[in-house]
């Protein structure tokens, strides 16, 4: 009961912060609740089942630009678009994955790799002459929730943390229930989930597949933070970026991953005078983060069964 | 049918390169399982230093050109060893009990420091390397134009491949090696010391990735900080082709991957040239996923 | 977490310094990539902004005040870029320069326009970006359809008939490559016998070459960048390839026959607005002699040189105005500017923004390696 209660404090006074704070710090807040969400659903994959993903860009791109696409060629309205990226991510999602599934740890981190580079260079290049090019596509509109337009800064912030309060919730149900509990199996060792039936291959294919419509769904919030979109958003660092959250804020733990999205989107804004030696900076963090704290800042907390209840006949 | 040839020459050259780095990614992997993601950066170094040396100090007048070359080459090797070492020490020692992935993410932010360390160094304006150090000869074979020195980048690193490899094969160090990567806890047993034989291949894997860092600097002449990004990419891409922890593969790999390059461009589109090597990785991943000479790994069961 | 509050502290002593400050100088803003890709260039814009800011206030500065520049990274990415621009509208200042890129500059029109502040960007030459209709947005980087004319009028003017393009699948690049085929479409009797891209970053360009080659064009135009023009060339030249090279604006840096090396830059030609050792007007002169004393080397790169040309335009239309309402400077520098002397030449911006004026010219590199402007 406590503990319900700090969250509850720390999540009123969270959102009341916008109120405060002037537009750049609110749209680093919007920034950071973008990378969060998508940190959450490669966690899924990564952090949850345990699949080595680094290709994760792909599947927002894919989110952001059936938005971009769909709404500046045929005007279909940005909300309504939200689950038909995501749907749209996760068919390639599916598709991209089926073949690659079985590959051991190290193999599927370089093949999400040339995934995620491939979507980059057929989206520069223009593929099927829909995709504007290295241009990218301008002109995105805005959401339209019942006639309100989210426009401004403290308006997306709103959208964007509300968005991640459901996928908080979700995420968090999915990790307590009999199916995150065969991904944990899996993550943990997966020759003997399969020896008790664990369809591993079929399992995994969901976990990418669930991930990937979450991203699907975040790309299209981007497309219409931006307005324009270009490929230059979509490239394998930014999974890098992503990956590195996972891990640094703790793999499988929600609220270690939103930690993470605070440090590593917000600090280098803090660190702002420092211009160049910025990333220098970033990337000495990184090393020592990991030295001193490899299991990430907040690990998951081990799961807990309660066995009265199971003992009872 | 000339235009083929052409290409093909092209390939192998570049693919030379791409083997030489592809070495380094290789034999790390092969001993700690871990992906350095900074050794293009290493490479990156080597280029550099060759850089410095070669605007501070000037006997190329004295000695000549190519012996001049040869000392700075063994100078550069010894110094990013060394720096492969440190590397090693500072970024994954300390992780060698943790996770994997923390040293992935521990090797990102190692990649990210050297660059940058480079950058602020150097300044982010390209450099270029003095000119006229070596002869600009193009020979004709077969009715091909192709330059010397491009076959001379070829030979060496052929070279140098069959050094290492012997070295692997037939040394005793060698044989560490070999049993390290198989399993570190048996070859403690057999008295090797495994913190050292991973500093050996810590000195040898960028050490060959800074000589080829050097003579891409004199060959192609152009330098800036991010240059190791994409030749370390496709080195990866080429180490995995072959059969990644496997030496002859990487090499294979190396030139396999320059030719598809090559080709792939040539007949396909220049603009899609990245990506088709990218999917190149992605066909052979799914149908022989352990690489064309399989990896020297075993599993388990 | 310490290093939070550090980072914090910090900050919120600068803000305090930069409110002490307000009250006695007008800010004007530099968006520049100061990290990635580009920092060269955004080292180069700083570099030019600050010490014309010193040259202005030493002598009284503008409207009794100083100018204070103050500068974001932008990182060469649209994302950062749109960071940067929140930050900057925060900070009070009447104008902002920048940036180079035009998708980075595009990811930040909305913010400024929304926030009235007039935007001029330098580097930046797609053509879409003065076609949106922002009042407060100008450039003084010329537009890509411009050169493309002038590409394919040379490319006329030469005689050349079977025609190659290359360019490198960014949005500048391709968008000159296009604009230039699409001219010479226009203009007919040419035939366009490659047009692909190469891979930037690369070193090596011989399977690009080979293909060229085998495609057999009279000449070759390259609408990428210096890098890679310097490396073509000097590949082309091993090949022992000839066929002339013409090179878009890009190519134009000092840095170009560094790379190739005079022996295979000799002969080629490129466009491009004045170079910085071209520049006849004696503010011009006067202005690279005193770069060059503080920073021991001449700028090498002429859309650095443009975004002096940027604040020297602010100057003005606050000067013309006296005042710093954005409105009003709008107004002034849409049409009451004519021909302001500027470091490039004469500086004036029409309705859309955009500056008015022919700034391409054709350059040759001769057999010591200088760029000599061709009639």
């Amino acid at each position: 009961m406590n503990k319900k209660y700090v969250i509850g404090m720390i999540c009123i006074l969270f959102f009341s912060t916008p109120l405060f704070l002037n537009p750049y710090w609110v749209d680093v807040l919007n920034n950071i609740g973008i990378y969060a969400i998508l940190a959450l659903s490669l966690n899924f994959i990564l952090g949850d089942t345990g699949l080595f993903h680094m290709g994760h860009a792909a599947f927002f791109a894919i989110g952001a630009y059936t938005t971009a696409i769909l709404n500046t060629f045929y005007h279909i309205p940005i909300i309504l678009l939200i689950p038909v990226s995501g749907i749209a991510a996760a068919i390639f999602a599916y598709i991209v994955a089926r073949p690659i599934i079985h590959l051991r740890g190290d193999y599927l981190l370089i093949v999400t790799i040339g995934i995620v580079e491939i979507v980059r260079i057929a989206l520069i290049n223009n593929v099927f002459e829909i995709t504007g090019g290295s241009n990218g596509i301008f002109g995105i509109s805005r959401p339209n929730l019942f006639g309100l337009i989210i426009r401004k800064p403290i308006h997306f912030f709103y959208y964007i943390w509300i968005f991640l309060g459901i996928s908080v919730i979700l995420f968090y149900r999915l990790r307590h229930s009999r199916f995150g509990r065969a991904l944990n199996f899996i993550k943990e060792d997966e020759i003997a989930a399969e020896g008790t039936g664990v369809n591993i291959v079929r399992y995994k294919l969901i976990a990418f597949v669930i991930g990937a419509f979450w991203a699907g769904m975040v790309g299209n919030i981007y497309a219409s933070k931006m307005t324009i979109i270009s490929p230059e958003s979509f490239t394998f660092w930014e999974s890098v970026v992503y990956f590195c959250i996972v891990i640094l804020g703790g793999s499988g733990s929600i609220i270690g991953v939103i930690v993470g999205s605070f440090l590593l989107i917000g600090l280098p804004e803090l660190f702002r005078e420092f211009a160049q030696a910025r990333l220098l900076i970033f990337g000495l963090a990184m090393i020592i983060m990991m030295i001193f704290r490899p299991q990430g800042i907040i690990p998951p907390e081990p799961r807990r069964y309660n066995i009265k209840s199971l003992i009872e006949d | 049918m000339e235009f083929f040839f052409q290409q093909l020459t092209n390939g192998l050259a570049i693919g030379g390169i791409y083997a030489l780095v592809a070495l380094g990614y290789t034999m790390v992997y092969g001993v700690l399982k871990l992906i350095n993601f900074a050794h293009g950066d290493l490479f990156t170094l080597g280029a550099y230093l060759g850089f410095t040396l070669l605007t501070t100090f000037t006997f190329q007048e004295k000695i000549g050109p190519l012996p001049t070359i040869f000392i700075f080459g063994i100078i550069i090797m010894g110094l990013v060893g060394i720096a492969g070492i440190v590397l090693e020490r500072v970024a994954y020692r300390p992780l060698r009990s943790a996770d994997r992935l923390a040293a992935v993410v521990s090797a990102l932010g190692a990649s990210i420091v050297i660059s940058n360390s480079i950058m602020l160094i150097y300044g982010a304006r390209f450099q270029v390397y003095p000119h006229d150090l070596l002869p600009q000869i193009t020979l004709s074979i077969f009715g091909m134009k192709v330059p010397f020195l491009r076959i001379a980048i070829l030979f060496l690193s052929i070279v140098l491949m069959v050094i290492l490899y012997l070295f692997i094969q037939k040394t005793k160090i060698g044989t560490a090696i070999r049993a390290t990567a198989i399993d570190h806890g048996a070859a403690r047993l057999m008295g090797i010391d495994v913190n050292k034989i991973i500093s050996i291949v810590f000195f040898i894997g960028p050490a060959l990735g800074g000589a080829a860092g050097f003579m891409v600097g004199l060959y192609y002449g152009e330098l800036n900080f991010m240059m190791g990004w994409v030749y370390g990419l496709k080195a990866f891409i080429a180490a995995v082709i072959g059969g990644i922890g496997n030496i002859p593969g990487a090499m294979l790999g190396g030139l396999l991957l320059g030719v598809i390059e090559s080709l792939g461009a040539a007949y396909i589109s220049t603009a899609w040239k990245d990506a088709i090597a990218f999917f190149v990785l992605i066909i052979i991943l799914i149908v022989r996923p352990t690489g064309i000479l399989g990896e020297r790994v075993a599993d388990k069961i | 977490m310490f290093k939070k509050v550090v980072g914090l502290v910090v900050m919120f002593s600068l803000c305090l310094f930069t409110l002490a400050f307000a009250k006695s100088t007008i800010k004007i803003g530099l968006m520049c990539p100061q990290t990635g890709n580009w920092a060269s260039e955004g080292l180069e814009m700083k570099r030019i902004v600050t010490l014309l800011a010193e040259q202005i206030n030493n002598k009284g500065g503008v409207l009794g005040k100083k100018i204070e520049i103050i500068d974001e990274d932008d990182g060469g990415d649209p994302r950062t870029a749109a960071l940067a621009a929140n930050k900057l509208v925060t900070r009070g200042i009447v104008a902002v320069i920048g940036t180079y890129g035009s998708s980075v500059t595009e990811a930040t029109q909305n913010i400024f326009n929304e926030n009235k502040i007039i935007q001029i960007a330098n580097g930046s030459t797609a053509i879409r970006l003065t076609e949106k209709g922002y009042k407060y947005f100008f450039r003084t980087a010329p537009r890509d359809d411009q050169q493309g004319k002038v590409a394919a009028k040379a490319i006329k003017k030469f005689g050349f008939k079977k025609v190659a393009i290359l360019h490198d699948n960014t949005t500048y690049s391709k968008g000159l490559a296009e604009e230039t085929k699409h001219n010479l479409e226009q203009m007919g009797g040419f035939e366009i016998v490659f047009f692909d891209a190469l891979t930037p970053g690369e070193r090596d360009y011989t399977t690009v070459l080979t293909k060229l080659k085998a495609a057999k064009p009279d000449v070759v135009f390259f609408s990428g960048y210096y890098p890679e023009a310097g490396i073509l060339l000097k590949q082309k030249k091993e090949m022992g390839w000839d066929v002339p090279f013409i090179g878009g604006d890009a190519t134009n840096n000092p840095d170009l026959v560094k790379i190739a090396g005079v022996e295979a830059a000799k002969g080629f030609y490129f466009l491009s607005p004045p170079v910085p050792q071209d520049l006849d007007t004696p503010e011009a002169k006067a202005f690279l002699k005193a770069y060059k004393e503080k920073y021991n080397e001449l700028p090498g790169s002429v859309w650095a040189v443009l975004s002096g040309d940027a604040l020297l335009a602010i100057v003005k239309a606050i000067e013309g105005t006296k005042s710093t309402d954005p409105d009003k400077m709008a107004n002034f520098l849409h049409y009451k500017l004519k021909d302001m002397p500027g470091l490039t030449g004469k500086i004036s911006f029409d309705e859309k923004g955009d500056r008015v004026g022919d700034l391409y010219r054709v350059y040759m590199v001769d057999e010591n390696g200088n760029f000599v402007i061709q009639p």
